[in-house]
Formats: structure tokens, sequence, C-alpha cells
């Protein structure tokens, strides 16, 4: 029977939502402020020991001799595995691209500073760490490369002995005439740009708590764990164990953003509970460790691109040339980021041909991983500048510009070089409200006088496509197995009418749980409070991928509208039987079952079930007897990637405009975000107070990347930020106020038109800072090309200008 | 992230704690204020005392009060303390000032002044100040009481001429004399974050011409200082911008071996503490003018 998901509110089976399409209290929100919320650090389990990790002091070195007898010997310490133990019981990490993992624990080499080479698991945490002291590890230290573009050199030291060459990957993509585009142009601008590593931080580092069965030859590992399943998968295949035998109960976890990896961490635990005899092991990443080695330092990149353009001001095409350094190993997902842009390659623009040139390149640093967004920001900062210096050229402005290639409505869906079909836009509404916002031309007036001041203020005006509902099909070019990615729910009703629904992944923070309790109320006619939600293990729940790539939210509403269809269509012939009737004579309206306009032909959504659960007797023989549907949803239509990668892959595209202003402090370099507006459009919102939360987050994480956030290193590959002295992230007082204006497009293919919204405004707001920027740089002859545009770089490149301050007019 | 294991001791008075440190070989002692500073080293193992001597619940090391011509505030004492401290408001704003420029207020409730003075990061705003201001740190020891200049007792990156076995026990702050415009400024990379480079400027205006102009850099090298060259520029002449300009000229030339690191290499020190200076001189005369002195 096929299953009908609404498209739109109107298509609820209510006269009008009470809870979708408001901002609702959050469910999560009590436990949460009342502290009852149980994260993994807060889950005690008897006879846990306690893990510590001794971590490589090099970039690179061979491990000659490693002796842990020391260590052995002092008190309250059960085991200690090494290399030898990772080599005993476990496989390398899966890595895209594919062989370019490592076991948990080095075994011949280290490779970066951080590098786990033994660890401890004692009766508490101080102990643990009092014994890693006491292990020595004689190292034989090599030179270590950390410039990627060294490190493709013929001659450059290897990463990896074994591999022959340090690059990972090395094609290029070509999408179209691209070649005549440029040929053919009447300008072509091109530059280079540089993205500094950076990424996630969330409040909370990563944790595990590992259960070895010895007898069982199974794994059970409670987590902050944010991708259950597939992590579930990964344990499998790293501990050559049977995937039904490893179940991962995902805690509730404080904030991701890419961050909760992980899995090197986890798999040293899972050694350790085995050398332990089956001991629950527990190990939290401190932040030390998360800053050092931890799982989500991203988007380490140089480019080199251009795009060509007409007298007329069409973009003709784009090409990007991307040297993406992913740290010594491929395990924790880095290259995806590269090969994400794909899905938006060319942004909200009708460029029509393009290229991507990508080199995937191994250096000696901490593995890249991924990070809100997941690699289309530091695209965008690339093709905005273009798009910005094209607009100066032609003495366009650089809104005026971006109108000109925007997609028009009437486009839509609308497929794009690299492959992917953007569902549904209105992008010119999207600017007209954020210029509108702005008050666009009040600003340029006002930075016009400003100039004659001789003060550095610019204004970016920036758009960005958010590609969403996350799929593996994107990530078909760095290897990627291109299966669907499915979200499931179990929605039940029980004697009382209460409704119960059951899902496979746990509080992250974007508050998925409240959503559900919206839907299902307004679905069934009762209150919010009515709904409990309720996480089961990778064992026990439905089909399920979590929270990622901006997907939950769409797809969640897929599975519980679903499974709320599937109850329907089943009460309804239950009700049929009841009143006599062909269950097509049956609707359910408002919460109740009946045919329409027969008053006494009514049954409530609890007397049906009660009926269900109490009166099988009653029910039409070939009936489950149970209010109860679970439903899997996942993306339809998506299509696997051919050669050059093109694919249908993420089902959404949302769309925004940012317009920011700022002024750089021309002594030293400081700058100051002085307004930030933006325009968005993620389609239907399901519930706006989160959508504007997400919106604020990401704006925030977006002005962390553009101003303040980098994890440096020095030439030997130590790492220079390893405490939040040093690796800056934004604080309640950088953040300006973010005024918000949101234009309604549906998506004619999801579930209530909704689209991904959950990453967000990291898209367009380190492009529009930088832009900003730029303008203000521009009367001075300066450009800033490298991300984050930190005080010292902006300083220099005003010195550079010859810019004293006693010059006055520019 | 867990200390290596250490004693720990945490007497009421002030002449138990020196008596515990001249029991114990005082180089293995660590003193505990507010820990703001020494937990995180404790806890990376970069500070693994014997002993833990915390000062906390010594009373009479706490309290602001009033002196002749100073105020004296105990070692002990709050940053938060200072913040509501009429006292300390009404006789050296430039002190109060400097208070609210430290950290944030969870920062402020726990770490000390004396804790400040003793950790002498040269990045910190109280050091700076009490160089500006000609401060006296008092401090016990086996020999008895030492009052020590704030000039002597800064003595580099992280060291003061405090000795191992001593206790810092009061900060005497001579008050703002009557006339003086003053001013802190600093670049920090966000609010709160200890500063790139900072300046502290005073000055009076007596006939129309700068007198006892002082001027400290910090966060620039390896500690606060006062710049001699560029103070004697200013002293007797008029304010004006060029003069400013070129008083912070003569402070980047006379600034020693800058700091270079992640945020800020040495040449942009210099430079900041150039532009630092003629600004906070800028805002010192306002304030001197405004004075109606
Ligand atoms: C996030 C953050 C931001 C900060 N920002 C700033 C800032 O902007 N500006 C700034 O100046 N500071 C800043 N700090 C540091 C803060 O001001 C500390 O409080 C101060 O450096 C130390 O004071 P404390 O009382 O915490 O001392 P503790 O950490 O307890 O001790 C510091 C050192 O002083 C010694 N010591 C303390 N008291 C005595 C005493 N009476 N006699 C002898 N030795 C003693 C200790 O043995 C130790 O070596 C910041 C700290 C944090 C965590």
């Amino acid at each position: 029977m096929a299953v009908d998901i609404p498209k739109s509110f109107e298509a609820l089976p209510t006269s009008s939502p009470r809870h979708i399409g408001r901002g609702r209290r959050r469910v999560e929100d009590p436990a949460l402020l009342t502290g009852r919320t149980q994260f993994v650090d807060d889950v005690e389990l008897p006879r846990m020991l306690h893990c510590a990790i001794l971590r490589s002091p090099f970039a690179h070195a061979k491990i000659t001799e490693v002796d842990t007898r020391e260590a052995e010997s002092l008190p309250g310490v059960v085991a200690i595995v090494t290399g030898d133990d990772a080599l005993r019981w476990s496989h390398p990490a899966q890595s895209s691209p594919e062989g370019w993992g490592t076991h948990c624990l080095a075994t011949d080499a280290v490779r970066y500073v951080g590098e786990p080479v033994a660890a401890v698991a004692a009766v508490n945490r101080y102990v643990a760490e009092d014994a890693i002291e006491l292990i020595t590890v004689e190292y034989d230290p090599l030179d270590a490369v950390t410039d990627p573009v060294a490190a493709m050199a013929p001659d450059s030291t290897l990463v990896h002995a074994g591999q022959g060459t340090n690059v990972m990957m090395d094609r290029v993509f070509t999408w179209g005439e691209v070649d005549q585009a440029f040929e053919a142009a009447d300008h072509v601008v091109s530059e280079k740009f540089r993205w500094n590593r950076m990424g996630a931080n969330p409040t909370e580092t990563f944790g595990c708590i590992c259960e070895w069965d010895p007898l069982d030859l199974s794994l059970t590992i409670r987590g902050s764990i944010q991708s259950p399943s597939m992590f579930g998968l990964g344990r499998a295949a790293t501990f050559a164990l049977p995937s039904n035998k490893v179940n991962i109960i995902s805690q509730p976890h404080g904030g991701s953003f890419g961050g909760k990896g992980g899995t090197r961490g986890t798999d040293v635990t899972c050694l350790l509970s085995r050398k332990a005899d089956g001991r629950p092991v527990k190990w939290i990443e401190d932040r030390i460790e998360y800053l050092t080695a931890g799982g989500s330092q991203a988007w380490d990149r140089h480019y080199q691109a251009s795009i060509s353009v007409r007298q007329d001001g069409t973009v003709t095409g784009l090409r990007v040339g991307l040297i993406d350094d992913l740290g010594a190993t491929g395990e924790a997902y880095g290259a995806i980021c590269a090969a994400k842009p794909l899905a938006a390659f060319t942004g909200p623009y009708t460029i029509p041909v393009a290229e991507y040139d990508l080199k995937l390149v191994a250096t000696n640093k901490v593995p890249s991983g991924p990070y809100r967004g997941m690699g289309p920001p530091p695209h965008f900062f690339v093709l905005e500048q273009l798009m910005d210096l094209a607009a100066r050229r032609l003495g366009m402005d650089p809104a005026e510009f971006r109108r000109k290639n925007f997609i028009p409505n009437e486009a839509f869906p609308y497929t794009i070089p690299s492959g992917n079909e953007y569902d549904s836009g209105n992008y010119e509404e999207v600017l007209n409200q954020a210029l509108a916002l702005a008050d666009y031309p009040a600003l340029r007036s006002a930075q016009a006088e400003a100039r004659q001041e001789g003060r550095l203020v610019g204004i970016g005006v920036a758009s960005a496509i958010e590609p969403g509902v996350f799929d593996w099909n994107a990530y078909a070019i760095v290897g990627m197995p291109g299966t669907g990615v499915p979200e499931g729910a179990t929605v039940s009703i029980d004697i009382m009418g209460f409704i119960t629904v059951r899902v496979g992944f746990s509080l992250e923070g974007q508050g998925q749980y409240t959503l559900i309790s919206q839907l299902v109320s307004d679905y069934f006619g009762t209150d919010p409070e009515m709904v409990r939600v309720v996480y089961l293990d990778t064992q026990s729940a439905p089909p399920s991928f979590g929270p990622g790539g901006s997907r939950l939210g769409v797809a969640i509403t897929g599975a519980v509208l679903g499974a709320c269809d599937r109850i329907r269509t089943k009460a309804c012939r239950v009700v049929a039987a009841l009143m006599q009737t062909e269950p097509e004579n049956i609707v359910l309206h408002d919460g109740l079952f009946g045919i329409p306009g027969v008053p006494e032909a009514q049954m409530s959504v609890s007397d049906v079930a009660g009926t269900m659960l109490a009166r099988s007797d009653l029910l039409p023989p070939d009936v489950d007897p149970r209010p109860e549907a679970t439903h899997v949803w996942t993306a339809p239509g998506r299509t696997p990637a051919d050669e050059e990668g093109r694919a249908k892959s993420y089902l959404t595209a949302a769309q925004a405009v940012h317009v920011v202003q700022v002024e750089i402090d021309r002594e030293t370099g400081f700058v100051e975000i002085q307004r930030y507006c933006l325009a968005d459009d993620c389609g239907t919102r399901l519930n706006p107070a989160t959508v504007e939360g997400q919106t604020d987050g990401s704006v925030a994480q977006g002005i962390g990347a553009a101003l303040l956030e980098e994890y440096s290193f020095d030439e030997d590959g130590q790492p220079q930020t390893t405490t939040f002295m040093d690796y800056l992230m934004p604080t309640v007082y950088e953040i300006p106020k973010v005024e918000k204006v949101a234009v309604v497009t549906p998506s004619p293919f999801t579930p209530l038109g909704a689209k991904g919204c959950g990453e967000g405004a990291i898209h367009t707001t380190p492009a529009a800072v930088l832009c900003a920027i730029n303008d203000a740089l521009a009367p001075i002859g300066q450009m800033a090309r490298e991300v984050p545009a930190a005080p010292k770089r902006l300083w220099e490149l005003i010195r550079a200008a010859g810019d004293t301050p006693e010059d006055g007019l520019i | 992230m867990k200390p290596a294991p250490f004693e720990y001791a945490a007497p009421p008075t002030l002449d138990e704690a020196l008596a515990i440190l001249s029991e114990n070989d005082p180089d293995e002692v660590k003193i505990l204020a507010g820990g703001q500073s020494l937990m995180p080293l404790l806890n990376m193992r970069l500070a693994r005392p014997e002993l833990l001597l915390d000062l906390t619940r010594i009373d009479e090391l706490g309290g602001v009060r009033a002196l002749d011509s100073a105020v004296s505030i105990g070692a002990l004492a709050t940053k938060r303390d200072v913040e509501d401290s009429s006292l300390v408001r009404d006789r050296n704003p430039l002190f109060m000032e400097s208070t609210v420029m430290i950290g944030h207020p969870q920062i402020r409730n726990r770490g000390t002044v004396g804790g400040s003075m003793v950790q002498a990061d040269p990045a910190a705003e109280y050091p700076a100040v009490a160089v500006a201001l000609g401060a006296e740190l008092v401090a016990r020891g086996p020999g008895g009481e030492r009052v020590i200049e704030a000039d002597d007792f800064f003595i580099t990156y992280l060291t003061t001429s405090l000795e191992p076995g001593e206790i810092l026990t009061e900060v005497r702050v001579p008050d703002l004399p009557a006339g003086t415009g003053w001013s802190i400024q600093e670049v920090a990379r966000r609010h709160g974050d200890f500063a790139i480079v900072g300046a502290v400027a005073m000055l009076r205006l007596e006939s129309g011409v700068c007198v006892d102009p002082r001027i400290v850099i910090f966060g620039a090298s390896d500690r606060a200082r006062r710049h001699p060259e560029a103070e004697a520029l200013l002293a007797g002449e008029r304010p004006s911008a060029a003069l400013f300009e070129s008083a912070g000229q003569a402070v980047a030339q006379s600034l020693e071996d800058p700091t270079d690191d992640v945020h800020a290499s040495a040449d942009y020190r210099r430079d900041l503490a150039r532009v630092l200076c003629a600004r906070t001189l800028s805002e010192a005369m306002e304030r001197a003018e405004g004075s109606g002195a």
C-alpha cells in the first residue's frame, strides 16, 4: 500500500496545524537545563576502568622501542596496549581514499604529533595518566612534511613510505567545454586563496565507554556518537566482527558539528577492554587531546581558481584548482569534504561549465576531518571573492552582478554542471529581501562618506547554496559507496492514546525530538505533551543514519509522517469494520476517525487504539492489531555518479544572501563587524525558532572561520594551537546582532516542503565577511586571500599598501 | 589533564603558612590562590609540586583598606572584590579600569590580585598598572617583611623577585594624583583575552604642558615596562597629536625584543606599541583636560 507523506502543511489531516510550523519550546530543554541529561561522562558502569593515551611528541619518527614494564607495575593499572596489540587484534582504519588508513596505535612509525602510541586502562584517570608517563618510547625522528605543495614534489619525504607518494588523489573533473568558455571570455579573473585548517569545537569533546565481551565476542560501545549505525559498521570492520555483534549506544551529546569522529580513540579503548578481559573502559577526550589530535581539523586548503566573464557580466565558466592537505591518513574523512562541493559547485549561479582540479595530499599533520558544511564553505569563499573581483573589474555593483547570474525561478529543478539538481528557489527575492533589510543604498552612501575620511569601511554581499539531505552519491569520487541514507521511526499509540516514537539517534542539540512531537501531535490531533520520543541503540532501532549533512529534519519528518500514515491506513480499516463500511469512506481529521459529515460516526484516536489493543477479536483478521507502524524514509530519485562524478545527490538546495558591513582599523588591522543582515530560504520552516537557532550558531562559526579560528603548525609539524588561549573560538562578544529575514520556497520533493538547514549560514558567512573586508581594502589596492583574516595579516596588507595614518584621504 | 600526585595543605593563618613553607623545600611547594593560572598548569603537569599550599582560607590576606595616600589590597583579594570596592573606584579609576579588563567575570570571581602579580604574565594588566602607578608589593618570608617596588618586582616572563619561601601579602596602590589624566588600552584577539599589546598612559597638564608623563607598554615583550625616552619627549611639552605620535615612535624604537607568536609577529607588536602609546596618550590628555586641573 502506498504511503502518503504530506508535502505541505495543508495536506496534514488537520484543519490547521497547531504545532508544526511554529516556534515551540523544546522538549529537550528541561533535562538539559536542570543537568539531568545523561552525557557519556555521567555514565558509570560496574568495574569500569579509565583510559589515558600516550601520544607522539613528534610529527614524524620511527618507533624503535616501546617499554611498558614500569607502567605495568604501577598499582591501579589493569591493562596497557601498544601497536603490537593493534596489529594482533585489529585492522587499519577504513579510509577515503581507500588504502590510506593506519592502525589505531602506531605500529612502526608515528606520522603526526598526537598520534596514539600506547594506552593504559587503570582504576581512575589520574593513575592512568601517571602510568603513561612511565612508558618509555624510543623514537628515531624523521623529517616532517607539513606543506602539501612540498609534499607533492617527487623527492619529498614520504608520510607513508609504502605508498611511494604523498599524493592520495590527483584528478581533473571537467563538466562541459571549459577551455572554450575561457577562450571566448572577455575577462578572466584568476586568484590564489588559502584557507587555513580550522574546525568544530563542540562544548563536549568525544567520549566513549567500550565493553568487549570475551565469551560472546561482541562489542558494546556507549559514547557521544553522532552516526551510530555507520560507527558500528566501522568498528565491525576494524575488529573483524559480524555487524550484529557490535551494539552502539549513542548518549546525548553536547554538540558535534563534525567533531564527534572519535573512531581512533574508540578503537584504542576497545583494545584496552579486550586486554582487561572485558571490563568496561571509559575514555573521555580532553580538550588538549581534542585540539592536538581530535576528529575535526578541517579544510586545510590551497586554491587557484578563476572565472570567465562576458562584458555584459555573464559568468561563463568556473575553474577551481584545490590542493587539499588531508594530514597523515584518510581515516577521518577529510576527503569527503573535498568532494562535497560537487553538490553545489557553481553556487546559486547559472555558470554553465566548470572544472575541478583536485589534489588530495598527505602531510605530517592530524588527519583532517569533517566540519559543519563539510567542505563547501571554503569553496564559496573562493567563488564569492572571484565574483567580487569580476564585478569590480566590470564596474558593476556586486549585488547586481550576482542578480544577473542567479538561476532564475522558472529554471527549477535546475541541474548544475557537476551533476546535482537543485529543487527550487527564489534567489532574486532572497537578494531583494537582504538588501532591503540592510538598506543597502544607505550602507553604500555611509561607506562613501567613511571613505572620504580615509576609513576602511567595506560592504560584502554574498550568496551561497546549502546542499541539504546528505547523500553518499556526492562522495563517489573519493571512493565512498553510493548507497542511500535511510532514516526510520516507529510510532505506536498506547491504550490510553499516548504516543511513543522510537528513533535511532540521540540528542545532539538540534531539537529533532521537539520536531517529532510537533509532527505527531498535529497528525493525530493530540498535544505535544502526549508524545514521547525514545532513543534505541543500533541493535534495536529502525534503520537510521542520525544527524549530519543537513538531513535529519527532513528525513525524520518523512519517517514520522510515513509511520503515521501507515497507522492511519490500518486504523481506517479497523474503523470501517466497526462501522460496517469500506475503509475508503473513513477519514482521519483533527484527531477523529470517521465518516465525514456524520457526527455520530466518529471515533477518537485513543478509542481506535484502545479497541485495536484490547479487542483484536473485533478486527478484520488480516489487520495487525497494534496501532503501531515503522516507516523508513530515504531521499527519492538519487542517482549514482557517472565517470565525472556527476550525480543527483543532495535532495534540497537552500539559498541565502548575507550583507555585511565591516570596518578595519587601519592602524591595528582589527576588523569590526558593524552590521550583519541575512535573508535565507530553506523551504518550509518546520520550527522557525530552531531554524533561527541554527542560523545564529552557524553565523557565529562562520565569523570564527573568517576572523579567528586556525590550527597552526610550525615547520616541524608541532601544533601551535593546543589550548583555547591560542585556538580562538568566537565568544558572544565577537558576534554581532544578526538581523534575519526569511523567504519560503517549499521544496517540491520533500515532506512538508522543508529543506535541509542544519549547516546553514557557515556556507555564506566566511564568504560575506571576506567580501566585506576586501571591499574595505579595495581603495588601497589590497586583497585578503587568506582565511582567517587575522589582524596580523590585514596589518601586513595595509602596510604593504604603503598606507600610513597621515595619508588621510584615499 | 589530571595533575600528578601532590600533598595539600590549607592553613587558616599566614604564620602557619609560613611555617609550612619553612618546614618544606620551598622549591617543591606551590602556592595556590585563585587557581586561574595554576590549576591549568597543574592539570597539564607543567607544575608538579610535592605540596600545594592553599592560601584561600587565610582571611587576613583578603580585603581592601584605605591608607593615607594609597589603597592596600590584600594579596588574596579577588578581582571581584576590587571591582566592588568604592574605595578603589574613588581613589584609583585607572586600577579599577584595568580590573574589569581582566578576563571574564568568572575569572575575576576567583582570580586574586596577588596571583596576577606573582604570575607576572607579560600581557597581564595588573603588573602594568602597578609599574605605571609605582605600586609597592609586600612580601613575608623567613626573614620577615619586605616591601618591593613594582618595577623591581617584575623581572621577566613569569618571573618575579619574590624568593621561594616568601608569600606576597599585600599590594599598596598609590592614589592617582589629583588632575592626572590616564588611559589603559589594549588589543586582544577577543574580548577578555590576554593582550597582544597594551599600553598605560598617565599625565598631568600644568600651564598647558605635560607633567609627570608615564608610559607603560605590556604584552609586547618579556614584562611591562616604562619607556623613559618617550616620557622625556613629552615632559614639559604642549600636547599634540604629532607629539603623541613621536612618543609612540620612541616607544616602538626602544621596545626590546618584542614577542613573536602565532597571534602577532615582533614587527606587528612593535607597531601596535606605537599605535597604543599614541592612543592612550591622547585619551589621558582628554581626561587631564576634563579634570579641570
Ligand atoms: C580564561 C582566562 C582569561 C584570563 N584573562 C586574563 C586577562 O585578560 N588578564 C590577566 O591579567 N589575567 C587573565 N587571566 C589570568 C587570571 O587573571 C589569573 O587569575 C591570574 O593570573 C592568577 O591569579 P590567581 O589568583 O588565579 O592565582 P593562581 O593561579 O592560584 O596562582 C598563580 C601563581 O601565583 C602564585 N601565587 C599566587 N598567590 C600568591 C601569593 N600570595 N604569594 C606568592 N605566590 C602566589 C602561585 O603559586 C602561582 O604560581 C585569565 C585567566 C583565564 C583562565
